[in-house]
């Protein structure tokens, strides 16, 4: 269940546009923020929403990379592999994340607040090695970075970028 | 004597923060869109486009004005602008680092190219980890439309145009137009090649123009200053206005460099991005990101102009140049670009579906001293076929592989030969963790 | 029609063919996958590539997406275009499981071939294999994606051809996965076309699982029987029992493709009950004792109570042969004429539509989907007819306007208009729609007859309809049209709407030159059964039983205590009746009650059928089997008997013609033959349209039996509208077919019964609220037949005042009198 103003402003947005598909990816986005991840009832509910079935959000949402149709933490951690940040990599930007969040690749921290995943080039390669954490860049990365990125995180405890 | 850096596209550049409107306006921003609306046809827009040599900054590097003069006149209505801000191909940050150094600059591009060919509306197609970037243009599109610059009667003429952002859910096939077009309708974004043209039947089935908005970012000057003003930025004959040429890799100031197109790649290593990492040697560079091919120390001094590079046999693509050293094994930077492609393949057609995968099994093979002589003829030959697969995704994908087999055959050996790599550790690989 | 050179050999075709149908043409057949001439071209798969050496085009490129144009020089076996399809197959086969041995697809899959084609052999991919988890689809279509080769087709097919919406492509990249959002049944009653179109074993036949190899069964060609659509189908049979059914290409009937009802309802001629022996009062006799017994007592009742107390009473789903062969039956025994209709008001329907089909306007399922406005009255085509469903929505796909005259909540894959007017009100609601699409200049144009019928039955009967606006709509619509077609259904409407709908054809097609007339008629054989009956009205077969005139009923694949209406009388009849005689082939209630019993062949075991389909085609079946029980029925699981016998087990059934001639002859003294020859010769002098067929007899493909211009005058059989009889304080009840759980033969299949949804009593909002009903409550209907109860769905789409609930074979829908009956809505009471 989606709380009333939530679908009331769904429903909103997707009667403004020309045609409802045109707003599946928002309604995605929208949805995932409001169940932590893009659950079996969040594609139900984004299907009512769109006039689609739920066939054909799956579809869709399981096509994108940043559309997680599996449980993730508050901070999805996703590590760019891109070639630049991949030369830059000899202390594996990766390994040291999930050596210290004492996860693999995927899983999400005890207290749900981390996951760690890969990504394709996140466009930072000025400042490779990179990641991107909720919208946001860390860049330049070295082991103390990253721990220093984890703390603030870890304090913030709020979504980094207002709305997705 | 020609200044090394041409302040064009980053004219209004501010340290560490967008240019605001006013800043835009104060430096002869949307005066462009006002001549071009209250002075010009369409036609005439297109006209200086054409004439300015204005070639695609996206990678595929088509003539701007012909691809605008190719929606005819009696087309149907509305017609769309996509501004493509997918900026997906790995090495390549400038898109994000233009519409975060002047966003308006973008916008007027948008408009012009909108005004030039009649269309109603608009969108930013945008990547998700630009999502600062999208913000950041909801902002200001709500500044240009309090300020006239959008909506109904733009400047009290009979030119109305809107501009929204769409945000994509992320993936690399996002960046090809007739999947774009897909992606935006809200169907799976996979692209869509020999049906009816993009300049008649694109969005929602009517007349679509897509551009990457670094192209769109030199409409207004080129409308301001004059295409021949703009075509002589070039350094070289064929090339046409400057380019925003990132460089990122193993040299001392990666960035994003407005230079005059054509600068030669050894000058732009050097000049602007401070030359190589103390105690590297440059071994090779991928002139325009991972769809691209290695160019070895022989073309040190090549200018980098589309042209240039086609007659050279390789490819501008989006100027965005990656740099290796001679401490990094190449066999192992293909791998990683492989597995890119095969990560991001859209799974339409046979070659890059299943071809591309069975490549990166060969150098992963290779990489990891298991390689065998046999595999070299059979990279060569599945790189070549990538030419007949579906759309330009898969030959893009075979592109650095052609060049590690061209350029850098020995290196292969070596790894053969000596099963194991002659470079040694390079991080843990997790391409099996997710795969 | 440009010319073109395909490997050295020039081809003329046909503008926009393809180069891969032009070579086919040929006879070469390029390797494809995702390409198939009913999903067109994608160009995924790559498997095509030729090589274009002259002409327009140069280099390698996809034969399926480039048109043959003049001067093309195309080579199929340069070295290019064979080492780049190698790799193609090559890479498909990278992640396929070694399941040959084990999959069904195995013997007919199109990977196998085309990877002997493509010269793959050994494998050089080293990596691990992809894997899927698979989903339970239903009880139709078995799922097992590891196989995918990822073709595209099943979601073209299942999305874009047929427009269902719960089956698609999920994931990217090589890990693409085609299935639902999860395990669950198919929605689509089209689903198993999934699994003549998977060119590898992803989507298999579920029913006939591991039932054998191809090479193992006996196939032929054969005919679906259940509807009137005539699709073409190839039936495969191992040890004398049907395995399986698939869809036969007919260009001009089905197509590609056929329905779930046709693919899986054919279980009924394995049924463990079906008749196989002759019976005398439910014990098993020889053949000759039922015979001689038979004869005995038809003759006696004859020489008795006169020729007119032997009733014969055949059926729409019998074959042309069987229908002919009652037919000479009573003639030569100087019986009344047969019977071929439960309904004496459906008979007469009928046979007012097949009079209206002529050259002019006779169209087939093909030309429906060329059609550009589509207008059908009274037919549910998804219940009732499904690939008319299909077909319809083809014209759609190509921007048609189809619009929906009916009362029932009708459902189709596409969007279309639906008008939801009561059966009485549905000729005021044409007459509207007609009026609105002919102009003063059209009708100017028109012969005396057309006007004076468009005067005197249109425009007086024009409305007024709580409709009228859209009437009017549409039928400006119509009047852009170019090719417009009326599709007209024999069930659910009243007795003059086939007549009024084929006058309203030969209205349009005087307007446009070009209009098409389809009918929905009520079993595979239909037409047949209206031409072969003799022209006259006779009494309902039950007064004159009940009234002791009929003391004898031979039936021939028909079911009245069963299948018929008015139950309660039906049974009383059976009290009265001296003998009753039934040939079939299903465990029927009637084979339950005869005192004889005559096991007749079904479809698949009978030589020479023929059967003519609702637009008048003419189609021949061949038999699969010789006939008699399964080997598993009569082994019981366990291994053959090791006793040779002389007969087949369960192998007495008879051709119903053959026995008939048998009875005739016991009772005539004198053997009459069955030849075919007579057969024709004898529909001849019955039915013009055969004479054509009698001269030049041969088993080629669909002659259409209608005659180039109908022999009444045009417009003349235009009659007085009927009044809608129906009360206010009460509700019109229609008993109406769905796709699972009603038609004849699939109610006795064992697959079909697994897809059957439960029957729900339906009627609308404002309906249910005046009641004070709700969605789900249990409902009883009481008539003076019986009571019913059954649980209530409540829809928008429902006509107001109507009721509508299947005739499904698990409630006894048989209590009520007629197919369309008003209940008292005191008689419709919510039960606690």
């Amino acid at each position: 269940m989606i709380p009333e103003e939530l679908r009331k402003e769904l429903e909103a947005r997707i009667k403004e546009a020309d045609h409802p598909r045109e707003c599946a990816v928002d309604a995605m986005y929208a949805l995932q923020k409001h169940y932590g991840y893009l659950s079996d009832e969040a594609v139900q509910e984004a299907a009512g929403l769109l006039g689609m079935t739920s066939l054909e959000v799956d579809e869709l949402a399981t096509f994108y990379d940043f559309i997680y149709r599996e449980p993730v933490g508050k901070y999805v951690i996703h590590a760019c592999d891109g070639v630049v940040c991949w030369m830059f990599g000899e202390k594996s930007v990766l390994h040291y994340l999930c050596k210290k969040l004492k996860v693999v690749v995927g899983e999400t921290t005890p207290d749900g607040l981390f996951t760690v995943l890969p990504t394709v080039c996140i466009g930072y390669c000025d400042h490779a090695p990179a990641v991107l954490v909720n919208g946001q860049f860390y860049g330049s990365l070295n082991p103390e970075r990253i721990d220093a990125m984890i703390e603030d995180l870890k304090r913030a405890q709020s979504p980094l970028v207002a709305d997705r | 004597m020609i200044p090394v850096s041409v302040n064009v596209l980053f004219k209004n550049a501010q340290p560490g923060r967008p240019a605001t409107f006013d800043e835009y306006c104060r430096g002869g921003g949307y005066q462009a869109l006002s001549e071009a609306i209250h002075k010009l046809a369409p036609k005439e827009v297109i006209r200086k486009v054409k004439d300015s040599g204005l070639r695609g900054r996206g990678g595929a590097g088509f003539p701007a004005g012909l691809k605008w003069a190719g929606i005819p006149e009696k087309a149907r209505f509305p017609r769309y602008v996509i501004a493509n801000t997918d900026e997906m191909e790995p090495g390549t940050f400038k898109d994000r680092v233009l519409v975060n150094t002047d966003p308006h600059m973008v916008i007027e591009g948008t408009l012009l190219a909108a005004y030039a060919v009649s269309a109603q509306k608009g969108v930013f197609f945008i990547r998700p980890s630009y999502e600062t970037d999208a913000e950041l243009l909801e902002r200001e599109l709500q500044v240009a439309r309090a300020a006239g610059y959008l909506g109904k009667n733009i400047l009290r003429s009979d030119f109305s145009f809107d501009l929204v952002v769409h945000r994509s859910g992320g993936r690399y096939i996002c960046g090809e137009a007739t999947a774009q077009v897909n992606a935006i309708m809200g169907n799976r974004p996979h692209p869509i090649k020999g049906g009816p043209h993009m300049a008649e039947q694109g969005l929602w089935n009517r007349p679509t123009l897509v551009n990457n908005v670094e192209t769109l970012a030199c409409v207004p000057h080129i409308l301001h200053h004059g295409p021949e003003w703009f075509k002589a930025l070039a350094k070289t004959g064929t090339g046409a206005g400057t380019k925003l040429y990132g460089v990122s890799g193993k040299v001392h100031q990666p960035g994003c460099y407005e230079l005059p197109m054509g600068t030669r790649l050894g000058e732009i290593i050097e000049e602007a991005a401070g030359g190589m990492v103390r105690g590297s040697e440059f071994k090779a560079a991928l002139p325009g990101g991972a769809s691209t091919a290695f160019m070895p120390k022989q073309y040190y001094d090549i200018e980098m102009d589309f042209e240039a590079l086609k007659k050279a046999g390789h490819r501008l693509g989006t100027g965005s140049i990656v740099v290796f050293d001679r401490q990094t094994c190449l066999v192992a930077a293909t791998l990683n670009m492989m597995e890119f492609f095969v990560r991001e393949s859209c799974g339409l057609c046979t070659p890059c579906r299943e071809g591309l995968p069975f490549i990166r099994d060969l150098l992963w093979r290779v990489e990891h001293g298991e390689g065998e002589e046999g595999f070299i003829p059979m990279l060569r030959e599945m790189s070549a076929h990538m030419r007949h697969a579906y759309c330009a995704f898969a030959p893009g994908a075979a592109e650095p592989v052609e060049g590690l087999l061209l350029y850098f055959e020995d290196e292969l050996r070596e790894h053969i030969s000596q099963r194991k790599c002659p470079f040694g550790e390079h991080g843990t690989d997790h391409a099996e963790a997710h795969h | 029609m440009p010319k073109l050179i395909i490997d050295s050999r020039e081809i003329e075709v046909p503008a926009g063919t393809k180069v891969i149908d032009a070579a086919e043409r040929l006879g070469i057949m390029i390797p494809r996958f995702c390409y198939h001439p009913a999903l067109g071209s994608l160009g995924a798969c790559r498997m095509c590539a030729v090589k274009f050496e002259e002409g327009p085009l140069k280099g390698l490129d996809m034969s399926c997406m480039v048109e043959a144009k003049e001067g093309m020089v195309v080579s199929t076996t340069d070295q290019e275009a064979v080492d780049f399809r190698k790799y193609v197959i090559e890479w498909l086969m990278l992640n396929h499981p070694h399941d040959c041995p084990v999959c069904d697809e195995g013997g007919h899959c199109l990977l196998q071939d085309e990877t002997v084609s493509g010269d793959h052999g050994i494998r050089r991919y080293r990596g691990k294999k992809r894997t899927y988890e698979d989903q339970d689809l239903g009880p139709f279509v078995q799922h097992e994606m590891n196989r995918c080769i990822h073709c595209w087709r099943c979601r073209r097919l299942y999305q874009d051809f047929s427009g269902y919406r719960d089956l698609g492509a999920m994931q990217i990249s090589n890990r693409t996965f085609f299935g639902r959002f999860s395990s669950g049944a198919l929605e689509s009653p089209f689903s198993g076309n999934l699994i003549d179109v998977c060119p590898t074993g992803v989507f298999t036949d579920k029913p006939a699982r591991y039932k054998g190899r191809r090479w193992d069964f006996e196939r032929a060609p054969s005919l679906c029987l259940h509807c009137s659509l005539g699709c073409n189908i190839t039936g495969s049979a191992r040890y004398r029992e049907v395995v399986r059914v698939e869809a036969r290409l007919h260009p001009d009937v089905n197509g590609y493709f056929i329905c779930d009802r046709g693919r899986f309802g054919f279980a009924y001629a394995n049924h463990p009950e079906r008749p196989r022996r002759a019976r005398i009062k439910g014990k098993e006799v020889s053949w000759e004792e039922a015979i001689r017994h038979t004869a005995g007592k038809l003759r006696e009742i004859r020489d008795r109570a006169g020729k007119s107390a032997i009733a014969c009473l055949g059926s729409c789903r019998s074959s042309l042969e069987t229908q002919v062969w009652l037919a000479r039956f009573c003639e030569i025994l100087a019986l009344s004429d047969p019977r071929f209709f439960l309904d004496e008001d459906m008979e007469h329907r009928v046979k007012k539509a097949v009079a209206k089909l002529d050259g002019r306007v006779a169209i087939s399922m093909r030309e429906i989907e060329d059609s550009d406005f589509i207008l059908s009255m009274g037919v549910d085509p998804v219940h009732e007819a499904p690939m008319l469903a299909l077909a319809m929505r083809q014209a759609f796909r190509k921007g048609a306007t189809i619009s929906i005259l009916d009362p029932r909540p009708v459902s189709l894959p596409f969007e279309f208009d639906h008008v939801p007017v009561p059966v009485a009100e549905m000729d005021l609601c044409l007459n509207a729609i007609m009026k609105a699409s002919l102009s003063a200049v059209m009708l100017e144009d028109m012969s005396q007859e057309a006007r004076y019928f468009y005067r005197e039955m249109v425009e007086r009967n024009a409305g007024p309809t709580p409709f009228q606006e859209r009437a009017t709509t549409l039928g400006q619509k119509l009047r852009e049209s170019q090719r417009p077609v009326i599709v007209c259904g024999t069930d659910m409407v009243d007795l003059n709407m086939p007549s009024l709908a084929g006058n309203h054809a030969l209205l349009l097609w005087s307007a446009k030159k070009k209009a098409g007339l389809f009918y929905v008629l009520p079993g595979p054989n239909a037409f047949g059964a209206a031409l072969v009956s003799p022209n006259r009205e006779s009494e309902p077969i039950l007064d004159m039983i009940e009234k002791g005139e009929i003391r004898a009923l031979v039936v021939v694949e028909a079911d009245p205590f069963g299948m018929a209406m008015n139950r309660e009388r039906w049974t009383k009849a059976l009290e009265t009746l001296e003998l009753l005689v039934v040939l079939d082939y299903l465990p029927s209630r009637s084979i339950g009650e005869a005192h004889v019993v005559f096991p007749t062949r079904t479809v698949f075991e009978t030589s020479g059928s023929s059967y003519i389909n609702q637009e008048g085609r003419i189609q021949f079946s061949s038999p699969l089997h010789q006939g008699g029980s399964p080997v598993s029925q009569v082994s019981k699981g366990s291994h053959p008997p090791r006793n040779h016998l002389e007969q087949i087990p369960g192998g007495e059934s008879r051709g119903a013609a053959e026995i008939l001639a048998e009875l005739a002859s016991a009772i005539a003294g004198k053997e009459i033959k069955t030849e075919v020859e007579n057969l024709w010769a004898w529909l001849a002098t019955n039915a013009p349209a055969f004479e054509e067929l009698s001269e030049s007899f041969s088993r080629g493909e669909g002659l259409r039996l209608v005659p180039e211009k109908q022999p009444i005058k045009d417009f003349s059989d235009a009659l007085p509208r009927e009044k809608d009889r129906r009360g206010k304080e009460q509700m019109e009840l229609l008993l109406v077919e769905q796709t699972f759980g009603t038609e004849e033969l699939s109610i006795y299949s064992r697959f079909t019964r697994d897809a059957e949804k439960p029957p729900w009593l339906t009627m609308n909002t404002r309906d249910a609220d005046r009641l004070g009903l709700t969605h789900g409550d249990r409902v009883s209907l009481q008539v003076n037949g019986g009571t019913l109860e059954v649980r209530l769905q409540v829809v928008e789409t429902v006509a107001p005042g109507v009721m509508v609930l299947p005739r499904h074979h698990g409630i006894p829908w048989q209590v009520f009198e007629a197919p369309r009956v008003s209940v008292p809505i005191e008689r419709i009471k919510r039960l606690p």
